[in-house]
Order: structure tokens, then C-alpha cells, then sequence
């Protein structure tokens, strides 16, 4: 018995060698360089650094993150919901191939479609103009913090229909074929029978979004302009200009706090859900 | 006889394959910082003439990134070879900018190889000497000068500003048509906010050269918050090339920029024959890249061969000012007597060698430079 534990210990060495390596060695690292002086001895000056100089900008990645999540959360669920339930099979197969184009192309190309698209004579304003709809004088630059939650929405949105669909496509059919039958409509159906169900899905999508989102540092570089921007770069500005790598480890430990606040939010409300607490 | 011909004949194949095999074993590696215009320089121009004349040396180019964020790389990456007590580092060349250059050498990194080559002597000026403060007299040749300058549409400005005042009254005046990228989206902007600061802060001469003065930095407040009410009137830009696209949309009408940059793309086409330069008063600043060669270079002959290349008036005109439009590393007069006169006007057409000598600038010294970009971000952008 004993020895076909070693023997087991030693199948899962290499994977958690790995992991120790590769991630947790890395992530204690940046953690311990943000709260330690260059001699090593602890200190709050960088966290205080990071506050003063860039918390405008950490406010500032706080609410476009979560604008861009609710936006995602309800343009998604309403692509998943057409599609599960339409009974337009056709435009639902050509909906279904055309949202998850998104899922293939890089964060830079989309950054770089949307500065030509969305800047003041970019191709959308000019499409505008030459349908009469604005004259040059009217139109408005998307470069901005509006740019970036659309190049977040756009981008994000294709993942996160692709997981809600897979979980409303699971759902034992019977039940809404049920509903149906009693008469529920398609709204009451996806209220009142689907979603509840699929919260878990819908909690995993969102987190991994606003994981993503807070880890982009093309869209802000090449979409945001002027102050406030994100807080990845900062972080970039911090080792690229002054080799700080205190600060960004700093403003990293407070990007970690962020989306670990966020998933004890969601682990706490799936586990009330469950009657665990 | 047959046979042996036919024996002779494959052992000389068999050798010369050999021998093909034993020469192409020498590569120099070379690195670069900078964008990717960089690496193709090297890769499409100056490696197929140095294999020319190099039987059996390959070069190998890596570039690691622009701006100051490439070269801080390198100076990482030799760092980490000479702590861990290597015996040859595997950098025979590197391309490094001004501020990182004076570094490594500081840091004892560099090898001194100046007088050890033929063009060592073709390069007087100042940034050969000093980098921003460090005296890299004999550590380095600088590659070319690159300037930055104010862009406008002449279509619709006839008298650009002179000076750093004037431009400040035009912006109240055509509020949102000038355009700058801050100071964290590319080194234009950081150019532009150094200038600000040479104009309302403390002139260049002083921040560019030691001894660094701790107490020189906070009489800057009354410059940077003029500058954050100059910012009200402004539009910000996504970065060099997003100034230099908006001032092509038509969405600003003046903006910095890098010289070497517009001239590229103004031959391009990508931007109007109508947008011309101006430096403007008391100077913006520019910066040399810096050719160096690691001191443990595992190929340091063969390094010190390529830069000489690198370096000479022909190759200087060819590659650096007539390909790229950057103003020559070795001194301008060198270089004069291999370019065609249309090419040498066109370089100083906007920008007279005059203004260059005047309002041209260097970058301020490190802790200064670390003060402007620390003070913008704690009082104009906060």
C-alpha cells in the first residue's frame, strides 16, 4: 500500500513541478517584489507609490472592466438565447457562424481594425457622412475609453456566447418542450427555466472575461489616448521607462486583488446558491 | 585514371561541402532595439554585404522591441551574463539607445573598441562622448541622429510657431487641432514634454549635463501646470504613428513627431506632400542609436569589422541617410561627398542645419529625465 503511494506521488511530480515552476514561482515572486525594498526588507512604499501616482487610472480599470462585462453579459446571453431558441433554423446557423469570427483574431488586429474604424474620419463616421446620416462637423472619435470597451465587447463577446450556448444546448430539452406545452413564451422561458440554471456558466464567462480584459495591454496603448488609461500600461510604462519593476509588481498585487475580490464574489454566491453557507 | 578523377572530383565536392560546413560556423550575433525598420536593416542591408566580404560568417539579428523598453533587454541580458561569471557572452553587437548605452557602460558592460576602428575618428560630435550624462568616450559609435519636430499641415497654417510661446497662443486659438500621444504611448510625446520643460522648466544645457541637482526638479510646478491647462486645448493621440495617422485624417493639423519617421512615410505616400516640419524654439530633443559591442563578445574581431562597416560614409549615405532618412552617426561632412545633392537637400529642406545646430537637443541626464516623466504623471496626468 505504501509503496503504490510513492508510486503515485511520483506520476504527479512533473505536472506539479510545472505548475511550481512555471506559475506559482513567478506569481509569488512579482507578489513578494511589490511588498519588499531592493535589500529585501518589507515595505508599503510602492503600494503607496501605486496609489498616489495611478489610482485615477486603477478607478478607471475598475469601471470599464465592469462596463464591458455587464455589456457583455447582455449582448451574450441575447445572441445564445436567439440562437437556442429561434425557430428561424437558417439565420440561426448563419448567427451562429458569424459571432464566433471574433474568436480568431488576435487582441493587436482587432485593436488596430478599430483605430482606422472608430477614430473621428475613420470608416465608420465616413460611411455615416456619405449616407447623409452626419455631416463631418458632427462626428465624434471613439478613441477613447468608449473604444475600449467596444473593442473589449467585440472581442470577448464570441467566447463568452460560445460557453453560454454550450450550457443552454445542454439543458435537458424536456423541460422547455414542457414549458412549451403549458403555453410559457420564449421570454418566460429563457427567465424563468434557463438561466437560472445556467448562472454558473454565465459567473465562469464573466470572470475569464474581466481576467482577460485586465491582462490586455494592446487596446489601451493603441485605442486609449491620453490619462486616465489602464492599469496594464502603467505597469508596462513603469519597467519600459524607469526598469520599476517594484511599482508595476505593486500595481500587479492590486490587478490580483481585483479579480480575486471578484471570484469570491462569484464562489460565494454559487456556494449560498448550494446551501453551503 | 577514370576512377581516380572521379574520386579526385568527389573528395573536392566532399571538401568544398565540408569546408562550406566548417565556415558557416562563425555567427555574429547581432541585436537590435528599435522597431522592426531596425532589424530589417540589418537583415536585408547590412548582413548581405558583410557575408560578401566575410566568406563564411553568417549574421544572425534579433531585435527585442522599441523605445527604451528593446534596449533595457539587452542590458539585461548581458547583466545576466556577467553575474553568472560566463566565460564569452553570445552578443557580438548590440544597438542600444542613448540613455541605456551610458548605462551599460557604467555598469562596466561594454568594451572600449573606438580607436580599433578605421571610422573611429569620422565621429566628433557630442553624443559620441557623453550619453546623457555618462562619459562613453571610446564605447560607442552612434548608428544615426534621429530629431524630433512639429509637423503641420501647410494647407492650413502658413506661419507655423517659432517657439514653444507661440504655439501655446495657436493651440488657444485652434483649440483640439494639435496633437501630442502623452508621455506613455511612444517617445514623441516624451520629446515634446522635454521641450516644455527646457522652455518653462530649466533649460537643456544644464539637465543634460551632470551633476544631478535633486533641487532643480521641484521649481517645475508653475511649468507642468501650465502644461496641464495646455492639455485642455489639445487632443491626444495614440502614439508616433497615431499622430502622424490623424494629422493624414485630417483630425489634427500639428503634432511632434519623429523626422525620421515623417520623411519615411511622406516618401510612402501615407502621409501629404502638403505636411512639412518645424523645430521650434528653445529646441525639442533627439538621440542617437549607439552601435557597442559587449566586452566578453565571443566574436570581437569580427564585431569590431562589422561596426567599422557600419559606419563608413558609404554605407552611412546609402543605408542610413538616403533608406531610412535619419541624419548620419558619423559626422554630416563625411558623408556629404557619396550622396546625390537632391537626397542631402531633402534632409535638411524643412530643418535647416542651422535650426538643428540651434534647436536640436539632447535628451536631459537620467535622474532629470526620471523627474520630468514622474512629475508629469503625479501633476499633469493625475
Amino acid at each position: 500500500m505504501r509503496s503504490s503511494t510513492s508510486y503515485n506521488l511520483w506520476l504527479i511530480a512533473p505536472a506539479a513541478l510545472m505548475v511550481g515552476l512555471f506559475f506559482l514561482y513567478p506569481l509569488f515572486f512579482s507578489l513578494y517584489s511589490a511588498i519588499t525594498t531592493d535589500e529585501g526588507g518589507l515595505t508599503l512604499a510602492h503600494l503607496e507609490k501605486a496609489f498616489e501616482l495611478y489610482s485615477n487610472d486603477i478607478l478607471f480599470t475598475i469601471i470599464i472592466v465592469l462596463a464591458s462585462v455587464v455589456l457583455l453579459a447582455i449582448l451574450s446571453i441575447s445572441i445564445a438565447a436567439l440562437i437556442t431558441l429561434s425557430p428561424f433554423r437558417s439565420i440561426v446557423s448563419l448567427l451562429g457562424f458569424i459571432y464566433r469570427i471574433p474568436l480568431f483574431i488576435p487582441f493587436i488586429v482587432t485593436a488596430q481594425m478599430m483605430r482606422t474604424f472608430l477614430a473621428k474620419n475613420g470608416l465608420m463616421n465616413n460611411a455615416f457622412i456619405a449616407s447623409g446620416m452626419l455631416t463631418p462637423l458632427e462626428t465624434v472619435s471613439f478613441l477613447g475609453w468608449s473604444g475600449i470597451i467596444i473593442v473589449f465587447v467585440w472581442k470577448q463577446l464570441a467566447f463568452c456566447t460560445l460557453l453560454i450556448t454550450g450550457a443552454m444546448a445542454a439543458l435537458d430539452e424536456s423541460q422547455i418542450r414542457a414549458a412549451r406545452n403549458l403555453g410559457a413564451s420564449r421570454i418566460r422561458i429563457l427567465f424563468q427555466i434557463m438561466l437560472p440554471q445556467i448562472t454558473p456558466t454565465i459567473g465562469v464567462a464573466m470572470i475569464l472575461s474581466t481576467v482577460t480584459i485586465m491582462s490586455v495591454l494592446s487596446v489601451p496603448l493603441m485605442i486609449g489616448t491620453g490619462t486616465p488609461t489602464m492599469m496594464a500600461t502603467d505597469m508596462a510604462f513603469r519597467i519600459n521607462s524607469y526598469g520599476d519593476y517594484h511599482v508595476a509588481n505593486a500595481l500587479g498585487l492590486v490587478s490580483y486583488l481585483i479579480c480575486a475580490g471578484l471570484a469570491w464574489f462569484y464562489l460565494h454566491q454559487s456556494l449560498k446558491e448550494k446551501g453551503a453557507i | 585514371m577514370l576512377t581516380k578523377t572521379k574520386i579526385i572530383a568527389l573528395a573536392s565536392i566532399g571538401l568544398t561541402q565540408f569546408s562550406g560546413y566548417v565556415q558557416a560556423e562563425t555567427t555574429l550575433n547581432v541585436v537590435s532595439a528599435g522597431g522592426q525598420n531596425m532589424v530589417d536593416y540589418v537583415k536585408t542591408y547590412l548582413a548581405p554585404k558583410f557575408e560578401a566580404s566575410h566568406p563564411g560568417v553568417k549574421i544572425n539579428i534579433v531585435g527585442t522591441g522599441p523605445g527604451d523598453a528593446g534596449s533595457h533587454k539587452i542590458l539585461e541580458k548581458l547583466s545576466a551574463q556577467k553575474n553568472s561569471g560566463l566565460e564569452h557572452w553570445d552578443v557580438d553587437v548590440a544597438v542600444v539607445h542613448q540613455k541605456i548605452g551610458g548605462e551599460m557602460v557604467a555598469d562596466g558592460l561594454l568594451a572600449k573598441y573606438r580607436s580599433d576602428i578605421k571610422t573611429g575618428t569620422l565621429v566628433t560630435r557630442d553624443s559620441a562622448e557623453n550619453a546623457l550624462g555618462v562619459d562613453v568616450n571610446g564605447y560607442v559609435m552612434p548608428m544615426f541622429h534621429s530629431q524630433t519636430a512639429i509637423a503641420y499641415n501647410s494647407d492650413f497654417i502658413k506661419t507655423p510657431p517659432k517657439s514653444y510661446d507661440e504655439l501655446v497662443k495657436w493651440t488657444q486659438d485652434n483649440p483640439k487641432a494639435f496633437g501630442y500621444n502623452g508621455i506613455k504611448n511612444g517617445m514623441s510625446g516624451v520629446s515634446f514634454v522635454t521641450g516644455w520643460i527646457y522652455a518653462y522648466g530649466t533649460e537643456a544645457a544644464t539637465l543634460s549635463s551632470a551633476p544631478y541637482n535633486k533641487d532643480i526638479a521641484t521649481s517645475w510646478d508653475k511649468a507642468f501646470s501650465e502644461l496641464k491647462a495646455f492639455n485642455k486645448n489639445i487632443t491626444f493621440t495614440p502614439g508616433n504613428a497615431g499622430t502622424l495617422d490623424m494629422l493624414n485624417r485630417g483630425e489634427i493639423f500639428m503634432g511632434p513627431v519623429w523626422v525620421d519617421m515623417f520623411y519615411s512615410w511622406k516618401d510612402q505616400g501615407k502621409i501629404p506632400p502638403s505636411m512639412k516640419l518645424s523645430l521650434i524654439a528653445p529646441g525639442m530633443p533627439g538621440q542617437p542609436m549607439y552601435y557597442v559591442t559587449p566586452i566578453k563578445a565571443e566574436n570581437a574581431q569580427l564585431a569590431r569589422e562589422f561596426i567599422e562597416m557600419a559606419t563608413s560614409p558609404d554605407i552611412q549615405a546609402e543605408g542610413i541617410v538616403k533608406r531610412f532618412n535619419w541624419y548620419p552617426g558619423i559626422d554630416a561632412q563625411h558623408v556629404q561627398g557619396n550622396l546625390d545633392k537632391a537626397t542631402w537637400t531633402k534632409l535638411f529642406a524643412e530643418i535647416t542645419p542651422n535650426d538643428l545646430s540651434q534647436y536640436g537637443k539632447s535628451f536631459p541626464i537620467a535622474p532629470y529625465f526620471d523627474d520630468i516623466k514622474e512629475g508629469y504623471e503625479r501633476k499633469v496626468s493625475n
